[in-house]
């Protein structure tokens, strides 16, 4: 197997689905925290604001990784979305509420109209994460693709015990990430608590993360049992030391511990997924044959040798960009007069 | 395909589509003047065009942010409602929005942060740096979301597989298809006198309370240039865009004009009842030959009719339409006439205003200052007029010649799911609506007493909510 174009794009999609849910994940996290951890009307802006300026950056990864999957696997962009339709309207509809809630809660400074956005913040970072999972998770199944590549399947059938234990894995994923991205970024008080919620969720992720993958033979025996054989199987157990290390590292003294182990739990998630599905991108449930892998759903060779440059010369922009951005805004939350 | 499915796919996305393009416009247009008022702060350091910036920046941030939920929602709609166009077309078309992403959708995103909340952690001018980045960010989505979208109109760059399905063959060929640079460009201006006659409805709206305001009698003038000069510039665009649908797009042409049969000295009909069955426009007025002229500069130029441009399109693409396929021709004639319309009121009431601001008397005429704040909005309905001409007068294709819109669905999506999906997105996008309206009206209201976050007087986002929410 030598490394082709459509290999090169099976990484680099899995590369810019990290990078959404390293990035846009410690958002979701600190996002769902938000009604638990900050105890009044301040210290609720001072955690919204420690995501502040880069939520909006962030959401991009989201946008880029959906128009790079239409761009290389246009029959994967096809098939799954409408495929998922409902649930996908559903995700849509969060992701509208999310966005907003930030630049409109601090324009007025009523109780119940803080309150609303406070909730909205928090039941939208909670539903993301979850579904994050929930989709994923069924996709590994493999979803009823017929000979067309088309499914026809109902909102409820996705609900599967399977997939809810793979929305409580990302649950408690993205919620552990915002737990250590506060401790990294805050001080005081709202350190503290995230330092006991990251010990919190770190425990649930891993035993979560082994449910799911004790059951897994019998859902989807190929998540372990991948096209890598033994590697592939051991590729989960990066998800577990990711996990152990936020457990010992969040009542430590390190403000970077935390999040670094809690990064290298989400590679660990990303790279098992991806392995498990190799060669394939959406495995049929009806029949293997029926399945879009790297070479039936791909753009042609030309199309992907133009993406490909185009990533080579707007990723590093990107990671320019975003870098700037955080560097800026200092390692510790300060708020001002045009903080949200 | 039945009918209703197909009417319901292309009514949701129309009302998406539609939502979304409220705001893109006002991102590229007050950006752009941002820039302008920021840099004359930079380099003139006169407090009063911060004061101007930070106001105009607030507004903007409402506009942006509900421009982005919005978008995201079109990012995914061509997987979720189009997953067949998608299946055929994504080897071409999904290469646009992924570039789009990558250079220009973080580029404005990130920056749009580092410039709203970046005042203080800034230096001057690494701040009007930010500032012009969200600003060049913009006009690049806009650049490929254009690509795409001028491609479907008429694609080129591609050749046909072995499995009956485009591929792309040029990629520059694709980027600038025959369409691209008029619809980029008249898409853009537009924005840009969007963004201007916003700003000026804004300052107007202000000196009708007070016109001592200093800030916004600067502002005023501001607006007016830019103004004048994007709204005379955007009928020598329009004119250009019209061009273009001359040579690729007969059926839309004629529908356009409300042309039903060929003719040399075909008249530019001014008012027309077109209506389909009877194929006839009923009581209308015209202008005799300059059609022809427009189109060919030639007044006795023969120009193709809505019943031979069908012919015409039939035989090119080997197809086999009917009439009845084609959507109601006034729909396609008004939006295109009222925009036009729109156009020339625009240049001419900029044209007024910037003789009245020569001779000083702008400031003080409350009529002039009253049309400039209802005005204010109007180019928005011209942009959304223009897009229902360019894409209501594409159908019945979605790709013109290549694919029809009947084809594009998705088999998959019941009808159930669309319409209560849609319902949803109109419940939600009223509310969105109301809250964009009501937190504009708002900072309009506050900032009239003369407060401003620079003149030290809070505004609510820096109180703390106070009474018992503090200890609970
Ligand atoms: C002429 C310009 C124009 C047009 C025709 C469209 N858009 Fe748009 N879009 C913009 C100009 C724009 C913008 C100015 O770049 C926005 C608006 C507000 C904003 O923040 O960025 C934006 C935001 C925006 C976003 C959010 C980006 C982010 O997170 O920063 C997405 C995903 C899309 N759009 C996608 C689309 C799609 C799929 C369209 C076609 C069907 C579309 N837009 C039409
Ligand atoms: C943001 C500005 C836009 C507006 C306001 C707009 C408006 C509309 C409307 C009203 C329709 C429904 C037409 C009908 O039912 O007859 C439509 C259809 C459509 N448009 Fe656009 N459009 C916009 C931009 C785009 C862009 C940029 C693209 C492509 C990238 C696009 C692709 C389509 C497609 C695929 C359809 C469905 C097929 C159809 O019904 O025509 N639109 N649009
Ligand atoms: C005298 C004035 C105008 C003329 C002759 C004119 C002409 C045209 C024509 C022929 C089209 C259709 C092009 C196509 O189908 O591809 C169009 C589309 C459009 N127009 Fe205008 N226009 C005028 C003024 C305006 C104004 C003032 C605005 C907004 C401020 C505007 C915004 C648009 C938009 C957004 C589109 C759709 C995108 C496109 O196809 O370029 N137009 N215009």
């Amino acid at each position: 197997m030598s490394l082709d174009l459509n290999i090169l794009w099976f990484i680099l999609v899995g590369v810019l689905i990290l990078g959404w849910s390293v990035m846009d994940g410690f958002d979701y996290g600190v996002g769902g925290l938000l009604g638990f951890i900050a105890k009044n009307d301040s210290e609720r802006r001072y955690v919204i604001n420690s995501i502040g300026p880069v939520w909006e950056g962030n959401q991009v990864w989201l946008v880029l990784g959906g128009g790079a999957v239409f761009a290389a696997f246009p029959l994967v962009y096809a098939s799954v979305f409408s495929g998922f339709y409902l649930a996908f309207m559903l995700v849509l509809w969060l992701i509208i509420f999310r966005a907003i809630s930030f630049e409109f809660r601090s324009r007025v400074s009523s109780t119940s109209w803080r309150g609303f956005w406070d909730a909205s913040i928090t039941v939208t970072g909670l539903g993301l994460s979850l579904l994050f999972g929930v989709a994923l998770a069924n996709i590994i199944m493999g979803i009823p693709l017929n000979a067309q590549h088309v499914d026809y399947q109902s909102l409820f059938s996705l609900l599967n015990i399977f997939a809810i234990v793979g929305g409580l894995v990302s649950l408690s994923m993205f919620m552990m990430h915002g737990s250590a991205y506060l401790v990294m970024r805050a001080e005081g008080e709202i350190q503290e608590r995230a330092r006991s919620f990251a010990l919190a969720f770190g425990y649930a992720f891993v035993v979560f993360t082994v449910v799911f993958l004790l059951i897994s033979p019998v859902f989807a025996p190929r998540l372990l049992g991948n096209s890598f054989g033994i590697a592939g199987d051991i590729v989960p157990v990066i998800m577990l030391i990711g996990g152990a290390g936020v457990i010992l590292t969040a009542k430590s003294r390190s403000e970077f511990l935390p999040f670094i182990f809690s990064v290298i739990g989400i590679i660990g998630a990303v790279i098992s997924i991806a392995a498990s599905l190799f060669p394939d991108l959406v495995p049929s449930s009806i029949n293997q044959g029926y399945s879009l892998n790297i070479y039936n759903a791909a753009s042609n060779p030309h199309t992907l040798f133009v993406m490909l440059i185009a990533v080579l010369f707007g990723l590093p922009l990107v990671l320019i960009y975003l870098f700037y951005a955080y560097i800026k805004f200092g390692l510790k939350v300060k708020m001002d007069d045009s903080s949200y | 395909m039945n009918g209703l499915a197909l009417f319901l796919a292309r009514f949701q996305f129309g009302i998406t589509a539609f939502f979304h393009f409220f705001f893109p416009p006002l991102t590229i247009g007050l950006g752009t003047l941002l820039v302008i008022m920021e840099g004359i702060y930079v380099f003139s350091k006169k407090e009063e065009y911060l004061r101007m910036t930070r106001f105009f920046m607030r507004l903007f941030a409402i506009n942006f942010v509900v421009g982005v939920a919005a978008g995201i929602v079109l990012e995914f709609e061509f997987g979720t409602n189009w997953s067949q166009y998608s299946a055929y077309v994504g080897k071409i078309f999904g290469s646009p929005l992924a570039i789009e992403g990558l250079f220009a959708f973080f580029m404005e995103s990130v920056f749009v942060g580092v410039m709203l909340l970046g005042w203080k952690r800034l230096s001057t001018g690494a701040h009007w740096v930010s500032t012009i980045l969200n600003a060049l960010g913009s006009p690049l989505s806009a650049v490929w979301i254009l690509v795409a979208n001028s491609w479907m109109q008429t694609p080129a760059g591609y050749s046909i597989g072995k499995d009956g399905i485009p591929i792309m063959t040029h990629f520059w060929r694709v980027v600038f298809n025959p369409y691209f640079l008029y619809e980029f460009l008249h898409v853009v201006i537009g924005s840009w006198e969007y963004g201007a006659f916003f700003m000026a409805g804004v300052a107007a709206w202000f000196l009708i309370k007070n016109n001592k305001d200093i800030v916004m009698r600067k502002a005023l003038t501001i607006a007016v240039i830019a103004a004048v000069m994007v709204a005379v510039g955007q009928i020598v665009l329009g004119d250009l865009s019209a061009r273009g649908v001359v040579r690729y797009q007969p059926t839309k042409l004629a529908m356009m004009e409300a042309l039903w049969h060929s003719q040399k000295y075909a008249p530019e009909t001014l008012v027309a009842f077109p209506n389909n069955k009877t194929q006839s426009n009923g009581p209308s007025v015209g202008i005799p030959g300059a059609l022809s002229m427009l189109s060919y500069m030639n007044p006795s130029a023969r120009v193709m009719g809505f019943d031979s441009s069908i012919k015409y399109v039939n035989q090119k693409y080997d197809l086999k339409l009917t009439p009845s396929m084609f959507p109601p021709v006034w729909i396609v004639f008004w939006s295109f006439h009222i925009m036009m319309y729109l156009g020339f009121y625009f240049a001419v009431l900029m044209i007024i205003a910037l003789i009245f601001l020569f001779n000083g008397k702008l400031l003080e005429s409350r009529k002039l200052l009253n049309v400039l704040w209802y005005s204010a909005f109007l180019p928005l309905l011209a942009l959304e007029l223009g897009w229902f001409t360019t894409e209501i007068g594409r159908q019945p294709f979605a790709v013109y010649g290549l694919l029809t819109t009947a084809n594009s669905v998705s088999p998959n999506v019941s009808d159930l799911e669309v319409v209560l999906s849609t319902l949803m997105f109109i419940l939600i996008y009223i509310a969105l609506a109301w809250l964009a309206i009501f937190l504009f009206m708002k900072e309009m209201r506050e900032r009239v007493s003369g407060k401003d976050e620079i003149s030290g007087v809070i505004t609510a986002r820096n109180e703390a909510v106070t009474g018992k929410e503090v200890q609970s």
